[in-house]
């Protein structure tokens, strides 16, 4: 393979390319799927395929062949260079690289139980004790589906400037989304969990997944809806990183930033109030985006992004490093060999602070404790918005009844100024990333309480 | 072997490990694409993804296995893992048979010659041609994401009872999206695309009004909180419909009681002005073609005719559960992990979704909302509840009306409402549509709606 690879790579550079990286895979995946009891399906799937990315003429060119072979990665790779080509006529600032040390190593992902030694029948046996616990958690628990999958990815990176690596990639994903009706009223909630292994399971057993996403749909219908308009808000352990993604993280990705993002040019400015402190990190054991090197080969790290308020990093990957003259982060990543590696994030947390719950609530004379999100989505002008499917009114100081339908939209600028306290606890999620490509990564924090923020509630 | 042969093949093999009955898919998809970054072209892309899904079904249980490599080998491995699968998997008490054989309609303007020869330089040239549209038409614009792509998709199907059926399509899109500054304000990403079957490019116009939007956006001002009346663009609309509407009218979703529409037919769940159909038959529409994605063929569904519910959106599973005919939206692909076409089982999606249009023209519509909001668009639609239809959305980008006249942009408001109330209060619907991605709308006037802002 080694051998294949590096030949391959040679010719590219004879004809003139200043630099290329193939980016092999072999995948393995099973996924399934139970809808209410029944198995909808059991899907077992092999891929190969290959990514060729050419830096010619300073624009990239990219290329993709299904397979291994010497012969077809040799056409995927002239077609790869005749794409920059292209692209390289009509290029004003030809695309430079920051330096990094060529590598040249193994890593395999420490899997304490490997899905593929649990017999599909167990795994389908587990999905099916998740259904049925929910059926039982409550009467009122209509509809249940649970996908599971189980994605291994064998990756070898290979690059014109020597570096060589090997990893194994290994993703257990269980989604939940559960739906209960009571007195004409239909409320839903969603659970999504992840390991690097089939441990996963042992300490997320299927009652417990099941008693937490139930709880929430049965709460959510005896909820009402709330008072739309600005509020001070806690912002729970389960959506603080939602947050730090979808208010931060994508307006600190350097290639958005560079498109003109709310945070173009305020490197190095207060952007936030003095408690906030923000990182993404690609070295939490059991984060679901963390990764010992990225798909070009930089190693994983720590990037801080908010210090005390201050804005003091953005994402990289070699190319926008090279534009900033900064060092690249680690955060450039590919969903697959079919397209190109893309600025993302990997585990992106706020920082926590030392208050106690109950201190955070003390404060709050009416306001929302926002306990679980449903999704959210960030524009670069740092509009951003976080859904969320369970919360509660707080009514001086102390918790009180379930408000559903909740969203949240706030501007980046604004909303983190507004950070008065952050706690003691920390969580974090695991979940997907959209930017084109889908992205495991994970989020979290501890709740964090906010002077101000808008909700909207239907 | 031809894609045929190939799926002739799997069959053999599924069938000879054991399966009762059989499905072989291949789908390819070549593409060309051009991406703009921060004003510059700076990527070309080549990518062809073809891959084999076989669906085998014994006793009940149903298996399934995919491959994106197509030696013979591959293809009967596939196939016996497929078989092998079903083995492992319980019996499915809602299965009842894969598709049968039918005729299939023609459809047009689906597949365009001069697109599967487009060259990459050609869409650089046309990338630069949106460039420089957005810029001259105001220096403050950055292009700052966009491109041009073009793409052949195939599709072939086969199954054990008789289906037999190959399409193909080409698809071409310009897309571009800008942002504007000014010193005090930074506007959202504003963006227009032209996407068509055939080849009919409009570069200069997907740049200026791309441009347009984004100047339009950076004039900021107030937005009053209330009940106001709203002019929604098909951007914001079908944003809004398919995370609350459209998750409804899937016979799936209805059968295992999640819709709130379940005993509605024939019923008004919506004003007498609005009508919509499932038309996977359209003429050159972006998801039109002749067969779905499991081999039943593409057809015109009514869903909603002058607000009385007429029908849901079926696949082959869910209708035959229901003693049903499928409606011919089976689709592949995408789902939460966002994998390839022939990755999935089928789902049930919505074709070509054309909304009935209305007689009014733009300034016409703007007059009539008088006192309220232009919303072109609007983010988190995705995070609306699905068997409520609430939804809570912010708005990006999107205006003030007053005295019938667009006056300055918004920033940072909200919408909040219940779809089934907005499809009770249009008021007005234009008379141009066009199609988005699912949709194809005209703008509409919804009477009220409660604005949220600080």
């Amino acid at each position: 393979m080694k051998d294949v690879l590096h030949s391959t790579l040679e010719k590219i550079t004879q004809l003139g390319a200043s630099y290329a990286e193939i980016r092999a895979q072999k995948n393995r995946n099973t996924i399934l799927s139970v809808k209410d009891g029944q198995v909808e399906s059991v899907t077992l799937a092999n891929e190969t395929g290959t990514g060729i990315r050419v830096l010619a003429k300073g624009a990239w060119g990219f290329s993709t062949t299904n397979s291994l072979e010497q012969v077809a990665l040799e056409k995927s790779l002239h077609n790869a260079f005749k794409m920059a080509n292209a692209a390289g006529k009509s290029v004003r600032e030809p695309v430079k690289l920051a330096q990094v040390k060529s590598v040249e190593d193994k890593d395999f992902i420490a899997v304490k139980k490997d899905p593929k030694d649990i017999d599909i029948s167990v795994k389908i046996d587990n999905l099916l004790k998740i259904n049925k616990s929910c059926f039982d958690f409550d009467k009122k628990i209509k509809s249940v589906t649970i996908n599971y999958a189980d994605l291994f990815t064998q990756q070898t990176l290979a690059t014109t400037e020597g570096t060589f690596i090997e990893q194994l990639k290994m993703f257990v994903w269980n989604y939940c989304w559960v739906t209960g009706k009571s007195n004409g009223i239909m409320a839903s909630a969603r659970d999504e969990i992840g390991a690097h292994g089939y441990e996963l399971y042992d300490y997320e057993p299927s009652e417990k997944i099941a008693e937490r996403v139930s709880k929430k749909v049965i709460q959510q219908l005896e909820a009402k809806t709330p008072k739309s308009g600005s509020h001070p808000a806690i912002i729970g352990t389960n959506i603080v990183g939602v947050l730090a993604h979808e208010a931060l993280g994508h307006i600190c990705e350097a290639d958005l930033t560079l498109s003109g993002s709310a945070l173009m040019g305020k490197t190095g400015e207060k952007i936030a109030s003095n408690n906030v402190t923000i990182y993404d990190s690609a070295l939490i054991p059991e984060g679901f985006g963390s990764l010992k090197y990225d798909d070009e080969g930089v190693p994983g790290q720590r990037t801080q992004l908010i210090e005390n308020g201050i804005l003091v990093g953005l994402m990289h990957n070699r190319e926008t490093a090279a534009k900033m003259n900064v060092p690249p982060t680690g955060n450039a990543r590919a969903q697959d060999f079919r397209v190109t590696p893309l600025i993302r994030m990997r585990n992106t947390c706020f920082e926590k602070g030392n208050y106690s719950f109950d201190e955070l609530l003390e404060d709050i004379k009416f306001g929302y404790y926002l306990e679980a999100f449903r999704g959210g989505q960030a524009n670069l002008d740092g509009t951003f918005t976080v859904g969320v499917q369970s919360a509660f009114e707080i009514k001086n100081g102390k918790l009180g009844q379930p408000v559903r339908n909740v969203g949240i939209a706030g501007n980046t600028l604004q909303t983190l100024q507004q950070v008065d306290a952050c706690g003691k606890d920390f969580g974090l999620e695991m979940g997907r990333c959209g930017k084109g490509q889908m992205m495991f990564e994970s989020s979290g924090g501890p709740p964090v309480r906010v002077k101000n923020i808008l909700i909207g509630g239907a | 072997m031809n894609y045929i042969e190939l799926c002739r093949e799997a069959m053999k093999s599924a069938t000879a490990a054991g399966a009762q009955e059989v499905e072989a898919l291949i789908i390819s998809n070549q593409s060309i694409s051009v991406e703009i970054e921060r004003a510059e072209i700076k990527t070309c892309v080549d990518v062809k993804d073809v891959g084999m899904a076989v669906r085998t079904i014994t006793h009940g249980k149903i298996g399934f296995a995919y491959t994106n490599m197509l030696e013979k080998r591959e293809i009967n491995k596939t196939a016996i893992q497929a078989a092998n699968a079903s083995k492992a998997s319980l019996t499915d008490k809602n299965w009842r048979h894969l598709p049968e054989s039918k005729g299939y309609p023609t459809v047009k303007q689906t597949y365009d010659e001069r697109i599967t020869k487009f060259t990459p330089d050609e869409a650089v040239i046309m990338c630069q041609k949106m460039m420089t549209s957005a810029t001259e038409f105001d220096k403050r614009v950055l292009p700052a994401f966009g491109g041009t792509q073009v793409s052949t998709e195939k599709t072939v199907c086969l199954n054990s009872h008789g289906v037999e059926v190959e399409d193909k399509g080409t698809f071409f899109i310009n897309v571009l999206g800008t942002m504007a500054r000014s010193e005090a304000q930074v506007s959202p990403m504003c963006v227009e695309f032209k996407a068509t079957r055939t080849y009919a490019p409009e570069p200069e116009w997907v740049g200026s009004e791309a441009a347009r939007l984004a100047i339009e956006s950076i004039n900021i001002g107030k937005a009053e909180a209330g009940k106001f009346p709203v002019l929604l663009d098909p951007f914001a609309l079908q944003s809004i419909l398919r995370f609350t509407l459209i998750p409804s009218i899937r016979g799936d979703i209805v059968f295992r009681g999640r819709s709130i529409l379940k005993d509605k037919i024939g019923k008004r769940i919506a004003g007498k002005n609005l009508t919509i159909y499932d038309n996977g038959i359209l003429p050159g529409g972006l998801r039109s073609g002749k067969t779905d994605m499991e081999g039943v063929p593409r057809q015109k569904t009514p869903v909603l005719e002058d607000g009385l519910l007429q029908g849901f959106l079926y696949d082959n599973y869910w209708a035959r559960l229901e003693g049903k005919e499928s409606t011919g939206n089976a689709n592949r692909g995408g789902g939460g992990l966002q994998l390839p076409p022939y990755g999935t089982l089928p789902s049930i999606n919505p074709t070509n979704m054309m909304i009935k249009t209305g007689t009014a023209r733009d300034d016409e519509l703007i007059q009539e909302v008088k006192n309220g909001y232009y919303v072109r668009n609007v983010q988190g639609a995705h995070q609306s509840n699905p068997e409520t239809g609430e939804f809570s959305v912010a708005l990006a980008p999107a205006w003030r009306i007053l005295k019938g006249e667009i006056v300055h942009a918004v920033k940072g408001a909200m919408i909040v409402g219940n779809v089934y109330n907005l499809i009770k209060k249009i008021s007005a619907l234009g008379k141009a549509a066009r199609q988005l991605d699912m949709f194809v709308a005209p703008k509409v006037i919804i009477t009220e709606l409660d604005v949220v802002s600080k």
